[in-house]
């Protein structure tokens, strides 16, 4: 295989990487928005915050493997704690309303970021195990990139199965596809609330485990990927899980072969696919009418 | 008549209140004056679409900001060019730039508005980094030339190093932009504005076309945050991501139009001046401005969600309430 | 000549088909009542007349001109006026500036920049005019969520009606109405659409009985029958169909 096919292939990987993190972070997004009907904007700070707390847990432990386990986990109950103090006392404005406080608090995190942390960025090793390249039919890919789309694919299932085989996944779906419904079963909404803003949480909690390693930790890191991940959620659709997947990808590819061939506009890339769609559907690829 | 004549003269003491203003305080003062008139004047054009169309967006800096590199390029690089048309073109920038989005934007609403919105504020923020070139990267555009304010040849006077001059420059351009953007919504065009806000639907079945009423808010819209865009860099005789694009700066205007209340036009004139004291209070204490915007936005949400200009209203409904009460 | 035809009017919601075929006749100046069974339809036939879906398939007609897949403000300046079922008016504005927005559509002042609204004179009074017409004009200055639920219809009617519209489509202005309200609601109706032609939903059959000149009856989707009051009365697939349940 020749040096260019190399690069492709290389570079796919990296997209593929990337769009896995993104979906992670945008699944959680969408679960919570079909529950909660609200799009939290504090969800790319909950995910740099798990990228925190990893940096934490390795800088007492060392341990990279107890980090993706421990850090999640905080970021999960930190985002709970949040929705019980703030978002479900809201009403005021609706929606737009939710919108603006949940910025209020990524800006309030943002600030206690800075706080504890610093604006420094800081670097995470990549584990050991996961360190150097591992060739496959002669091509070098490296192994930490292989092991984020493994990991990605597992959560993914994980994702799947709790949707499918469980009374909750159930519920979830109902509420994703048809928000009253639930209200009208007459299901223990506060709890099914919780623990879907959990798992929500989670997940982007293991994308900033997962990311810390490839981009350091840092105090943009929000607005970084962040924006990447709410832009896959608007263009794939508000609440659509299946558009948020295409889109996640096809915007890894955006970012990896952006970078390689028209580095300073990259960013050009994504917001003018998101500007397209919006044009043609307007709610989104997979989305429908609010 | 007599409600007439209290009004009259309450606007001759305001008016005479601004006009004296530069001898009445230091130096300080009125820098923070033009500051507070900018924002006010951009908040009120925030509100335009916030409060009196129902579309919140988290980007509307990207106006504010091109209009001032507009204007800072125009100023740089046109040998010659007077003041009006250098603000002219900066106003034009921002005003093609809705133009060239109104497509998107009429289309969406709601979240996805916002959404869209904090994403093309946060690609314009980068390509102003990026486009080093033509933006000075992270430095801007500093230093460039301010000519004269005249008009015809009638009068005039230099603003560059001169903030009195620049204090009445600003009062009289953003005055008349805040008196325009009153009237706007005193037209029948204002309220077709209102009604787009309360009832959609029931506006396209009386007839009007939507999208195009929505795009003509939004050019609108953009036109003033341009103009406040527009002087704030000849205010600081620089432009930069920082000062103009970055996503705080639209969040500043949220903030200030929240902390005012949505539901008045005035509200975002309250709430920049009180964001403003606010902010120069906690300055003191804490350089961190995300911290201060954000309590502060969490608060008004959560417990004031009628803003300062709410709270008067419900004041006044007492006030009159217990008079009532006591004529029985 | 009708003044409004749908013909072969086909429509479904993502493979669920609601309308089969309808062909539905109205004459220029008749008061023409749809009645049918909650969930026959009726609602969406008028959703797909008056532009709010496009009918999956069929034609829409209005004096002899295909408007099929029009939208609502084209329709609106075409001369079509409507009133919901769920009420859709300006909840946060005042009963006078509700009628007002609509007095200006009718005058085509749509993108007037330059003159302050409250000193047109002349729309002052036609809304006052309107509002006097609907008995609204108490209520002049209440804003429309501080009305009662019968002046709440009332100034649903009174917008579908502002425009000075040829033809009404009316979906239900009695719903959830009291006996009281009903009855002047019925009386309102019957002066505002004289000289007009009007389509009216409706479920209260003394309403039907007292405004309709001919009535269509719709059952799951299909038009069984159609005619003057007597005709439908004494229709043998109606009584079987619908009119048997309510006992007329
Ligand atoms: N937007 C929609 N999406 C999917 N199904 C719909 C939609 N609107 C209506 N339906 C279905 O179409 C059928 C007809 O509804 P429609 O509202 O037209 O009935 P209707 O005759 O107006 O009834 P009612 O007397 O209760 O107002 C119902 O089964 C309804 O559930
Ligand atoms: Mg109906």
């Amino acid at each position: 295989m020749d040096a260019t096919t190399a690069m492709y292939v290389s570079q796919a990987i990296h997209g593929i990487a990337y769009g896995m993190i993104l979906f992670l972070i945008a699944s959680g997004l969408n679960i919570i928005f079909g529950m909660m009907g609200v799009l939290n904007l504090a969800h790319a700070s909950f995910f740099m915050l798990s990228g925190y707390f990893c940096y934490q847990v390795l800088k007492l432990t060392g341990n990279f493997w107890l980090a993706l386990l421990i850090a999640p986990l905080v970021t999960a109950i930190f985002g709970i704690v949040v929705e019980r103090v703030f978002l479900r006392r809201m009403h005021a404005f609706g929606h737009l309303g939710e919108l603006m406080l949940t910025v209020g608090i990524s800006l309030v995190i943002l600030a206690g970021v800075k706080f504890f942390w610093g604006t420094e960025s800081l670097p995470i090793p990549v584990p050991e195990a996961l360190q150097g390249l591992i060739k496959i039919f002669g091509l070098e890919y490296p192994i930490y990139r292989l092991f984020v789309i493994g990991l990605s694919l597992v959560v993914l299932l994980l994702m799947v199965l709790v949707l499918y085989k469980t009374r909750l996944g159930m519920i979830v779906r109902a509420a994703v596809s048809d928000r009253d419904m639930v209200n009208a079963l007459g299901i223990n909404i506060p709890l099914v609330f919780m623990v879907v803003f959990g798992i929500g949480c989670w997940l982007a909690g293991i994308a900033g485990v997962a990311i810390a390693p490839i981009l350091t930790v840092f105090p943009g890191l929000a607005d970084q990927v962040g924006m990447d991940a709410f832009i896959v959620v608007v263009t794939g659709g508000i609440g659509s899980l299946g558009g948020a997947f295409i889109v996640a990808i096809i915007f890894g590819f955006l970012s990896s072969f952006g970078i390689q061939f028209v580095s300073q506009l990259a960013p050009v890339l994504m917001v003018g696919f998101m500007a397209l769609v919006l044009i043609i559907r307007p709610h989104g690829l997979f989305g429908v009418e609010e | 008549m007599k409600d007439k004549i209290t009004k009259i003269s309450l606007w001759l003491m305001v008016a005479m209140f601004l006009l004296a203003y530069p001898k009445l305080f230091g130096m300080y003062y009125v820098n923070l004056f033009v500051t507070f008139m900018v924002f006010a004047v951009f908040s009120l054009s925030f509100n335009m679409l916030l409060g009196f169309t129902g579309l919140l967006s988290f980007g509307h800096a990207i106006f504010f900001g091109i209009s001032g590199y507009g204007t800072a390029l125009a100023l740089r690089h046109i040998e010659g060019i007077p003041l009006f048309p250098a603000i002219g073109l900066g106003v034009l920038a921002a005003v093609i730039l809705a133009v060239v989005l109104c497509p998107v934007v009429v289309r969406v609403t709601g979240t996805a508005f916002a959404m869209v919105h904090l994403a093309f504020g946060q690609l314009m923020y980068v390509l102003a980094l990026k486009l080093r070139n033509i933006t000075g990267g992270e430095d801007g555009i500093g230093n460039f030339p301010i000519p004269n304010v005249s008009l015809f040849g009638l009068f005039s006077f230099p603003l560059k190093n001169n903030p009195v001059n620049f204090y009445y420059f600003a009062l009289v351009i953003l005055g008349i932009c805040t008196w325009l953007m009153w009237f706007f919504t005193k037209t029948p065009f204002g309220q077709i504005q209102v009604g787009i806000r309360d009832n959609t639907k029931r506006i396209d079945y009386l007839g009007f076309k939507v999208p195009e009423s929505k795009s003509v808010i939004y050019v609108t819209s953009a036109f003033f945050a341009g103009v406040a865009g527009s002087i704030y860099g000849l205010f600081h005789n620089l432009v930069s991501a920082d000062g103009s694009l970055n996503v705080l700066v639209s969040f500043t205007a949220i903030t200030a139009t929240l902390i005012g209340g949505i539901g008045s036009f005035f509200g975002p004139i309250w709430g920049t001046a009180i964001f403003q004291i606010l902010e120069e209070l906690t300055i003191r204490f804490t350089e961190q401005v995300e911290l201060v915007t954000g309590i502060i936005m969490i608060i008004v949400i959560m417990y004031a969600p009628r803003g300062f200009t709410g709270f008067l209203a419900t004041l006044k409904l007492k006030w009159q309430l217990s008079r009532a009460k006591r004529r029985g | 000549m009708y003044i409004l035809e749908t013909k072969d009017l086909n429509h479904d919601f993502s493979g669920l088909k609601v309308l089969f075929g309808v062909n539905l006749q109205v004459k220029h100046g008749e008061r023409h009542a749809i009645i049918g069974p909650n969930g026959a339809g009726k609602t969406t036939l008028f959703n797909c007349i008056t532009g709010t879906y496009k009918p999956s398939s069929g034609k829409v007609l209005f004096k002899g001109m295909d408007i099929t897949g029009r939208t609502p403000h084209e329709l609106t300046r075409m001369g079509i006026g409507r009133s919901f079922q769920i009420t859709t008016i300006f909840m946060n504005l005042t009963v006078f500036q509700n009628v007002r927005l609509a007095v200006l559509s009718k005058r085509g002042i749509r993108f007037n920049l330059f003159r302050f609204v409250d000193k047109m004179k002349d729309i002052t009074e036609e809304t006052e005019e309107i509002l006097r017409r609907v008995n609204l004009i108490e209520e002049r200055d209440f804003p429309a969520s501080a009305l009662s639920y019968g002046k709440t219809r009332a100034l649903e009617v009174a917008l579908a009606f502002a425009t000075d519209p040829e033809l009404v489509l009316l979906d239900e202005f009695t719903a959830g109405m009291s006996r009281d309200e009903t009855h002047a609601a019925v009386e309102l109706v019957r002066k505002l659409t004289e000289g007009k032609t009007a389509v009216l939903i409706e479920h209260d059959m003394d309403v039907v009985f007292s405004l309709a000149d001919r009535i269509t009856v719709l059952h799951y989707g299909r038009i069984i029958a159609s005619g003057t009051p007597e005709e439908v009365r004494s229709n043998q697939d109606v009584k079987d169909a619908y009119l048997g349940d309510l006992e007329v």
